[in-house]
């Protein structure tokens, strides 16, 4: 099946030459492009092909990441990386103070040529404590977050059930899950889908 | 063992930016979401106690920390190991809730792994997926 290549061989090998075609790795669905290559980490071990953290600068097509565990990472940015944040975007939308989680293959300098990167998502489990006007308050481990509902693109999962736009039977104290993208200056979120229980 | 099917999400876990910063190292304090690891409903008895997946008809086994699973994706195919290091998923809260990839379906949830672990076998955009989970 042609969309089991190896994505991440080929775009280490494209960054390494500086040129990656866009056309040539943008176009393979989100699970066959993870289908291809074979977990080689250690069960329980770190991913050395996996970056979570805050962007503390941005040079040129190149991240300089602060690791939670104050590890610094470079992850370079090429035609074919797919970016998400709230929705797949560009990397113009990407700025310093931005979180993000990383993945991609090691170059040999140590940067990391990234082949996915989801700028400030977060999955958030919770109850509802309030519904208000396009926006839900969350009780997530005892912390209240506002949630906003962003119009052509918040969705809503009833129980397995097809997603759809219309988030109003939302209940105060039903527990959801939230896939989201979070505000780094406010630190709201917005809502992506959410996963609500019966 | 044999392999059970449900629904796999992620969560995240260690130090950790923006509302994940509260997470901490989960019920076995070494969970950290860089490396290949999972949340399991049966750890102990206080652990069934909240995620009692009995209420979905599910009979899940004790599993402690550090025990080892494999889990795969079944949209794609993609699988990865990982061993137990918190507690979870909360999996009464979502009985009956269905997954589906075409014809591949999951129901209830019954692991969540690491970002690291979910996104070596699919998009953390995605967030909920079928899967299947053995011991080898």
């Amino acid at each position: 099946m042609p969309h089991t290549l190896d994505r991440r061989r080929l775009l280490a090998t494209a960054a390494l030459g500086g040129v990656v075609g866009a056309t040539g790795l943008g176009s393979l669905a989100p699970d066959a492009a993870f289908a291809a290559g074979p977990a080689t980490v250690e069960p329980g071990a770190p991913d050395p092909n996996f970056v979570e953290g805050r962007i503390s600068k941005i040079s040129g097509h190149l991240l300089l990441v602060t690791g939670s565990d104050t590890v610094l990472h470079s992850i370079r940015i090429t035609d074919g990386t797919s970016i998400w944040k709230l929705h797949p975007t560009t990397f113009d939308q990407v700025a310093i103070g931005d979180g993000l989680y990383a993945r991609g293959v090691r170059l040999p300098d140590g940067t990391l040529a990234a082949d996915s990167v989801w700028v400030n998502i977060v999955n958030l489990h919770a109850h509802i404590a309030a519904v208000g006007r396009n926006l839900l308050h969350l009780d997530h481990k005892g912390q209240r977050i506002v949630a906003h509902v962003v119009p052509g693109r918040s969705a809503a999962v009833y129980n397995g059930t097809p997603a759809i736009s219309d988030l109003s039977l939302l209940r105060v104290g039903r527990h959801v899950q939230v896939l989201g993208a979070w505000h780094p200056d406010t630190n709201e979120i917005d809502i992506a889908t959410v996963y609500a229980a019966a | 063992m044999a392999a059970i099917r449900g629904e796999v999400s992620w969560f995240c876990c260690g130090t950790a930016w923006g509302p994940c910063g509260t997470a901490g190292g989960g019920a076995c304090g070494t969970c950290r979401s860089g490396n290949y690891q999972h949340a399991w409903p049966n750890t102990s008895d206080a652990c069934w106690a909240i995620t009692h997946p009995d209420t979905c008809g599910l009979s899940m086994s004790r599993r402690t920390c550090g025990f080892r699973h494999y889990t795969t994706n079944l949209c794609n195919g993609a699988r990865v190991g990982t061993t137990i290091a918190d507690c979870g998923p909360q999996t009464d809260l979502f009985c009956g809730e269905r997954t589906c990839c075409g014809s591949a379906c999951g129901s209830n949830r019954i692991i969540d792994l690491t970002p690291a672990a979910f996104s070596a076998i699919g998009s953390l955009s995605v967030g909920l997926r079928p899967c299947s989970v053995d011991t080898v």
